[in-house]
């Protein structure tokens, strides 16, 4: 098992390296420039332009300024933002770090349960008013737009209803709409997921074999079917996750919260190259984490894989 | 119950990793911001929204009313010397730092010497400074002692000039306590607040919001709420339905498609606070680059064929004026008796043919720059010309720095833009935009008589005699069509009935010393 850590971790590497070598090209070769936007009105003023492309380092050419940068990087050094005058990347990010992980963790432990549950029943009863009924939610959950679907929800709970409020980073309540407006389509997708898997187990020989050696159907479907059911459905809850997380960037913007996603929206459009890439090789990190969790919990779930690794 | 408890522990480990916190919202009044400030001191304030929450916490010589009239803040009276070269400030006693020092002409001069400082990274209000005796020297690291302002006494300053600058008493200073550099560090604006106003500054989460707190040895007394909270709301939806759920007291609106849908709401407008902004919006004609332009009949046409009230009517939808000048309305110069310009199409078509343009015939090809969000103002100027003229104009829209930068480099022929005021006075718009060796003239228009004019107003330091010398420069530049004034734009704000005290004025909001919540 340690091997296999050690493996993964080491696969990770390139992964880095590439993601760094691709966002510092994609912020470079995009039109746009963070001097002349911080020039401002005083724009077209040489002087002081050439004086702040020296005190940025933007004036090297740009593979030195790649060799510095990853440098710097090696070290721990995420540089200085672009935006905020004088103030590390670092600093900017701080606050945010946790807040689109665990929006979009929360998210995930929320669709879980309830799309297998889903799945599950319906797969159940499958061909009856239930299973049509489930099938029309699912869909539905899966084609609205996310954010169609925050304004009907901030409009009927929020402005209506008061039960939670609009917007904001404050109290537990606000991370409410954020988290259920995001577990919605992953549920969807998910029961989906689960249905077409039990259905395809339930026709198993195993399944057969347990129901005609006389075990009750509670256990057959807990025993051996969701068992069977969970080990595909966790292989997509790492790519889910990476789906979650980027559409943080979207609820973030709706919901005001001053997350990772809203602030690299933020300084993509003010160049702020240095917080784009840190919060980009964030969202890395936290897709590889999360693929890497999911693998060791398949061990857990199915005792084939264990015995894979240790040969 | 061991596993209860260790729930309980992650589930408050999880909210203090999010940054829950929970906070009582006492009787704090909240605004929405809708971008972090760009800094949060007063030494390399240069911008906006840092304008919007700094002016709470940091003071000048001067204040301004609604009205555009100028009163006295931390000066009680100031007088220019006969040649112009001086002016003495008598300060305003008993004003306390938030510190706890007492303010005085000592700090007047530490705070215009630590803008100097090599290095200080100073904002706007360094361009203020470079008159003053000595502070090229202070600059350029030869001394650390601003020759030019000397301490009268404890509450008295003399500003010593090597050329008039009659204005200097309304420049956007913001005077602060600066021995808080030397023991907190260059950092100490995050941990403590130097200024003399009403609120002092507590905190500023980024992304979150920025809280500011009642300063209760305030001289004009102490405001009667907790504190200010300015909530950073990027979204402008989310912000007005922040507002409809009542979870902002003050709703700045930025975008004319949000004021518009306010005004046709009527539970809405009933809450709106109106009021010219001071803004000019103007038609750029560069003589040089288009040729033309240097016939003073084509620029008239290009300026009598858009019609100003339909477009401020059906455009804005009433949240705009007509400008005729170049200074709005509330600003200190201001003249109402400003001629008005008609909307003319047929004489500007005559013009046109007399100047050898028939129907637009033999016009080389023309563009109107601007920026995409203003692309409708621009289109409606077109399709006037297409009109009115038969001259056919392209739309150009620029990227907004590439704008910037090509515009202050003199090299747009033809565009549409606008110039708002930083510190309260119609000088602000002649010189900068106008004047022909300001750097932001950019129309490149060149007018020795109106340049002459100006010259003599900076150093006019009585009002009314200077108000008088904008004008004539004024009408100089509007009778030669160097250029005409579009549109000024209404802002818009709303606040809640229960909140009392809030003003919005041309320039911005004026402080919330006197908010009351009901």
């Amino acid at each position: 098992m340690a091997a296999y850590v050690l493996r993964r971790l080491l696969g990770l590497f390139p992964v880095l390296v590439a993601v760094v070598l691709l966002t510092f090209a994609a912020n470079r070769f995009v039109p746009g420039d963070p001097i002349t936007i911080m020039l401002g009105d005083q724009g077209g003023n040489l002087q002081l332009e050439r004086k702040l492309r020296r005190e940025y380092g933007l004036d090297r050419p740009v593979a030195v300024q790649f060799a510095d940068y990853v440098g710097k990087l090696a070290h721990g050094d995420f540089g200085l933002s672009f935006r905020y005058p004088g103030v590390p990347v670092t600093q900017v990010i701080k606050d945010a770090l946790w807040i689109s992980p665990l929006i979009a963790a929360s998210a995930l432990a929320l669709a879980i349960p309830i799309g297998i549950a889903l799945g599950i029943v319906a797969a159940l009863r499958r061909n009856t008013l239930a299973d049509t009924g489930i099938i029309l939610v699912l869909v539905a959950g899966l084609s609205i737009p996310n954010f169609a679907l925050a304004a009907f929800f901030v409009w009927g709970f929020a402005l209506k209803l008061h039960w939670v409020p609009v917007a904001g980073w404050t109290t537990w309540q606000h991370a409410i709409l954020p988290v259920v407006l995001l577990a919605i389509p992953a549920a969807a997708y998910l029961a989906r997921l689960a249905r077409t898997f039990m259905l395809e187990v339930l026709q198993q020989d195993y399944v057969r074999t347990a129901r005609a050696k006389g075990l009750s159907e509670r256990l057959v479907v807990w025993r051996h079917g969701l068992r069977n059911v969970l080990v595909p459905v966790l292989t997509v809850c790492g790519v889910i996750f990476g789906g979650l997380i980027t559409g943080t960037i979207v609820i973030e913007t709706i919901f005001n919260i001053p997350g990772l996603g809203r602030i690299a929206i933020e300084s993509i459009f003010a160049r702020d190259y240095p917080v784009t890439m840190a919060i980009v090789m964030l969202f890395t990190l936290f897709y590889a984490a999360i693929n890497f969790a999911v693998d060791v919990l398949y061990g857990l779930v199915d005792p084939r894989i264990r015995v894979e690794a240790k040969r | 119950m061991i596993a209860g408890k260790l729930m309980r522990g992650l589930v408050v480990a999880l909210l203090v990793a999010a940054g829950f916190t929970g906070q009582a919202q006492a009787r704090d009044l909240r605004i929405n911001i809708n971008a972090d400030p760009e800094m949060i001191d007063p030494v390399t304030f240069s911008a906006l929204i840092a304008g919007d929450v700094l002016r709470n916490v940091y003071q000048n010589f001067t204040r301004v009313d609604e009205t555009g009239k100028v009163l006295p803040a931390l000066a009680l009276k100031w007088t220019a010397s006969p040649d112009n070269l001086t002016w003495r400030f008598e300060l305003r006693p008993n004003v306390k730092f938030h510190t706890g020092r007492p303010f005085g002409a000592k700090d007047v001069k530490a705070s215009f010497e630590a803008l100097l400082t090599p290095g200080s990274k100073a904002g706007l209000q360094l361009q203020y400074l470079q008159r003053i005796v000595g502070a090229k020297e202070v600059q350029d690291g030869k001394t650390k002692d601003l020759a030019g302002v000397k301490v009268v006494s404890p509450l008295v300053v003399d500003v010593n000039f090597s050329a008039p600058d009659v204005l200097f008493p309304v420049y956007p200073f913001m005077f602060f306590d600066t021995q808080v550099v030397a023991d907190k560090g260059p950092n100490w604006f995050m941990q403590v607040s130097a200024g003399t106003g009403p609120y002092k500054f507590a905190e500023w989460k980024r992304g979150q919001s920025v809280y500011l707190q009642a300063f209760k040895d305030y001289y004009e007394g102490a405001p009667k709420i907790d504190g200010i909270r300015f909530i950073i709301v990027p979204s402008e939806e989310t912000s007005v339905t922040m507002y409809e759920a009542g979870e902002l007291d003050v709703l700045m609106v930025a975008s004319t498609d949000l004021a518009r849908r306010i005004m046709r709401d009527a539970k809405l407008k009933a809450e709106a606070q109106t009021v010219s902004a001071a803004q000019i919006n103007y038609l750029g004609m560069n003589q040089n680059l288009y040729a033309p332009f240097k016939d003073k009949r084509v620029r008239e046409a290009f300026c009598i064929s858009i019609d100003r009230d339909a477009m401020t009517r059906g455009l804005f939808g009433g949240l705009a004026q007509p400008l005729y000048g170049q200074i709005t309305p509330g600003i200190p110069g201001y003249n109402p008796a400003v001629k008005k310009i008609a909307y003319d199409p047929e004489r500007a078509k005559k013009l046109m043919a007399d100047a050898g343009y028939p129907n637009g015939r033999g016009l080389p090809p023309l563009k109107i720059a601007n920026l995409a969000p203003f692309r409708n103002e621009v289109a409606y100027y077109a399709d006037q010309w297409k009109q009115n003229l038969g001259v056919t104009v392209d739309l150009d829209l620029q990227e907004r720095a590439t704008f910037l930068r090509s515009l202050n480099a003199g090299e747009t022929p033809f565009f549409s833009w606008g110039w708002t005021a930083d510190y309260p006075d119609a000088l602000y718009y002649l010189s900068q935009v106008w004047y022909s060796k300001s750097p932001f003239n950019r129309a490149r228009y060149s007018n020795p008589g109106f340049d002459a004019l100006i010259d003599r107003a900076t150093i006019t330091p009585d009002n009314q005699t200077r108000y008088k010398q904008y004008a004539a420069a004024e009408s100089l530049l509007l009778d030669d069509w160097g250029t005409c004034g579009l549109f000024v734009r209404t802002a818009v704000a709303l606040v809640k009935p229960n909140v009392k005290g809030v003003v919005l004025a041309p320039m911005r909001m004026l402080p919330y010393g006197k908010v009351t919540i009901g």
